[in-house]
């Protein structure tokens, strides 16, 4: 076997010891608890609302809008990640730089406040 | 470093994404598909860096950029498919015929 | 950090014009929103000072920065300086379009301001990832900008069918230059090029070629890439539509022109017959369907194909020949082409957009009898047309020369071929752009049309202003080819050096 699938034996030991430690704890809390369903107990849980409807359903527009802007930015704080590994040796033009895309950003997140995309009506 | 697998799984998941962008009706799918495809573009540089193994890691910055850019394309793209969906009440691409040659 | 903050000003200036229009779009009320417009026009202005101090200075002849990736020569600096013009003639054409609309000035020029600048850094980068960087800064915000009548269905249709292909072509091209990385090992023009002669019987280098030539083709509009831009450029507003047909496109050209000069010369037998068929094909079948339309926009859309046709013919003398010459004589052939070809289709979009205020219409029937109303603007159209068409003294005649001349100096049969090919083409053209002159000046005005009503309206001063600079210097550059094609050749000896 070479070096290389090596390296994925961790990575296996770690996924059968994950697939062990859910298996041990949801079977040893099946074992010790009481079972008494009602119907409220087996809906389906959705983050804690009555769940409406079928499961395909149409979601709120403005979730779309919230998920773009949420893509965007996050997507964009990747460019901080590789500058954050060579802060130190950048210094300060690096810094600057930095400061100055992150108010571009903030710029951009102005814009959408300003056109009350934020605005949950 | 065994590096073909890489490339094929890039391959597959190109044609994949090619596949799916000639053969699916609904604007959203066919956004899915170009993400296939550039997500094979990003397993590609990432194994020809991890192949190559320079300094420079041009691969990887190759690669931020295009998840970047991609995000960009995502949010124009679905910003113009609720437009279209809002005039014409339908995510169809192959009901758009309002233009001809 | 390395960076030559003279060389990047004409960027910054642009960028920083970008914020503050953004800035001002969110600060100030909605009928004061056209100082957003006065300081995108300020800015491009600024923005090229910095280009005459850069050329005029001397110093060091090349800067280059991010270990070669982005360089501002010659040739930069006279892309630049195309861009940034063929920018501002768009910006002062918008103007009055966008104001009759009343909403989202701001982010109209914000978005165009920024394919500016995206077209900017394509002049610039000599390294893949800011090519394609710079690419998708072209065409990113051009996908929102075609679909901006947002309750018109053509003009979402328009956007939808451009975005959807233009993403395809990005990630087609992204996956061949993911293999020109990974076969080359490295990510600059100089590095490919290279490494890139230790490849030549790579199947797998061809085919990475070939899929980037496949990406570029789309954003050329070659046939038979080009099935996006008759409807997008139909379906968008005018004024963007005449930014897509110049601006993206000689984008597209500078970056096919750095990736074939510069990276592949090593491979000219992919790229020299691929190039080849996609000229001969665009003029042929631009030109024929031009024939047939009666809506102006859209014969101008087939136009612009064909012109592209034009624009890559001299591609295919350079890539049958060793003679650096000949090769230079091909690259300034391409540039001048792109050049002249910005300003006259400017021009005739300038034309489209006062024409079809003052008649309504934008079908070439309705715009009959124009010279009886609209004297000046039927002279200014006739100008552009013939132009477009090639006709001395008028400088789409230069165009045409250089093009020529270009495929005819290697003195091979497939290269003659291709100028047969271009002559018939550039005959057929003519009948289509006379088509137009004969409309506007011999056919009587259409059936309950009064002289009267046509002439109330004034045009206003900016889209006289784009006029004004557009034919002239659709007249001088016809007038005095020559000393043009001067400055045009320095910028080709630096893309072809050392070929």
């Amino acid at each position: 076997m070479s070096e290389y699938f090596q390296d994925y034996v961790a990575v296996a030991a770690f996924a059968a010891f994950g697939l062990v430690l859910v298996v041990l704890t949801l079977g040893i809390t099946y074992l010790v608890r009481p079972s008494n369903p009602t119907k409220e107990k087996v809906t389906t849980y959705e983050c804690g609302v009555d769940p409406v409807g079928e499961g395909w359903n149409h979601t709120f527009i403005r979730y779309y809008i919230f998920g773009l802007l949420f893509v965007v930015f996050d997507v964009e704080a990747v460019f901080l990640f590789p500058w954050a590994v060579a802060a130190e040796s950048l210094g300060v033009p690096g810094m600057i730089a930095v400061v100055i895309f992150i108010l571009t950003l903030l710029e951009g997140l102005l814009y959408a406040v300003r056109k009350g995309v934020l605005k949950w009506e | 470093m065994i590096l073909t697998q890489f490339l094929v799984l890039g391959a597959v998941l190109f044609s994949l994404g090619i596949y799916g962008l000639l053969s699916r009706r609904n604007a959203v799918t066919v956004l899915l598909a170009v993400e296939l495809m550039l997500a094979a573009v990003n397993i590609n540089l990432v194994a020809f860096e991890a192949f190559w193994n320079t300094p420079a890691a041009h691969g990887q910055i190759f690669a931020i950029f295009v998840i970047t850019i991609a995000a960009a394309e995502v949010g124009i793209g679905l910003a113009i498919i609720l437009l279209v969906f809002r005039n014409r009440a339908s995510g169809n691409v192959d009901e758009l015929d309002l233009l001809k040659w | 950090m390395d960076l030559d903050y003279h060389a990047l000003a004409p960027e910054i200036v642009v960028a920083a014009t970008i914020l503050l229009v953004l800035g001002l779009d969110v600060a100030l009320p909605r009928r004061r929103k056209y100082w957003t417009a006065f300081a995108g026009v300020v800015g491009l202005t600024l923005a090229a000072v910095p280009l005459v101090t850069l050329a005029l200075g001397g110093g060091p002849g090349a800067r280059s920065m991010l270990g070669g990736g982005y360089v501002v020569d010659d040739f930069a600096l006279v892309l630049k300086a195309v861009f940034i013009a063929g920018g501002y003639l768009v910006l002062l054409m918008s103007v009055s379009y966008i104001e009759s609309d009343r909403y989202y000035q701001g982010e109209y020029y914000l978005l165009l301001l920024t394919s500016i600048l995206g077209s900017l850094i394509m002049a610039s980068s000599r390294d893949l990832i800011t090519v394609f960087v710079g690419l998708e800064l072209v065409t990113g915000p051009l996908f929102l900008l075609a679909g901006w009548r947002k309750g018109d269905a053509r003009s979402n249709e328009a956007s939808l069918k451009f975005f959807i292909l233009g993403v395809l072509s990005t990630a087609v091209l992204l996956y061949g230059m993911s293999f020109l990385y990974g076969l080359t090992g490295s990510v600059t023009f100089e590095g490919i090029r290279t490494a890139g002669a230790g490849l030549l019987d790579s199947g797998a280098f061809r085919l990475a070629v070939l899929f980037t030539l496949i990406g570029f083709g789309f954003k050329i509009t070659a046939v038979p890439f080009h099935f996006w831009a008759p409807d997008t450029y139909e379906g968008a507003p005018t004024p963007v539509t005449a930014y897509l047909s110049v601006g993206s496109k000689a984008a597209g050209f500078v970056g096919l022109l750095l990736l074939c000069y510069r990276a592949f010369p090593s491979v000219t037998e992919i790229w020299g017959p691929a190039l080849w068929v996609l000229a001969a094909l665009s003029m042929t079948l631009g030109n024929l369907t031009a024939l047939r339309q009666d809506n102006i926009v859209r014969m101008l859309a087939y136009s612009s194909i064909a012109q592209g046709g034009f624009i890559l013919v001299p591609f295919a003398a350079a890539a049958v020949t060793n003679d650096p010459l000949v090769i230079q004589e091909a690259a300034s052939a391409t540039i001048v082409y792109v050049i002249i070809y910005a300003f006259m289709n400017l021009g005739a979009f300038a034309v489209v957009i006062e024409g079809a205020r003052r008649t309504g219409t934008s079908m070439i029937d309705g715009w009959a009898g124009m010279w009886r109303y609209a004297p000046r603007l039927a002279v200014l159209g006739a100008v552009f047309f013939f132009s477009l068409a090639g006709i001395p003294p008028l400088a789409g005649w230069y165009a045409k020369f250089a093009m020529f001349l270009a495929i005819l100096r290697p003195g091979n049969p497939w290269t003659a071929a291709l100028a047969v090919i271009a002559a018939v083409n550039a005959v057929i053209a003519l009948v289509y752009y006379a088509r137009v002159g004969k409309t506007m000046w011999m056919d009587p005005l259409p059936d309950g049309a009064s002289d009267g009503e046509r002439t109330a309206r004034p045009m206003s001063g900016a889209l006289a202003l784009a006029l004004g600079i557009s034919v002239i210097f659709v007249i001088l550059a016809g007038v005095l080819p020559f000393q043009l094609a001067g400055v045009f050749a320095e910028a080709a000896k630096v893309v072809t050096a050392g070929i």
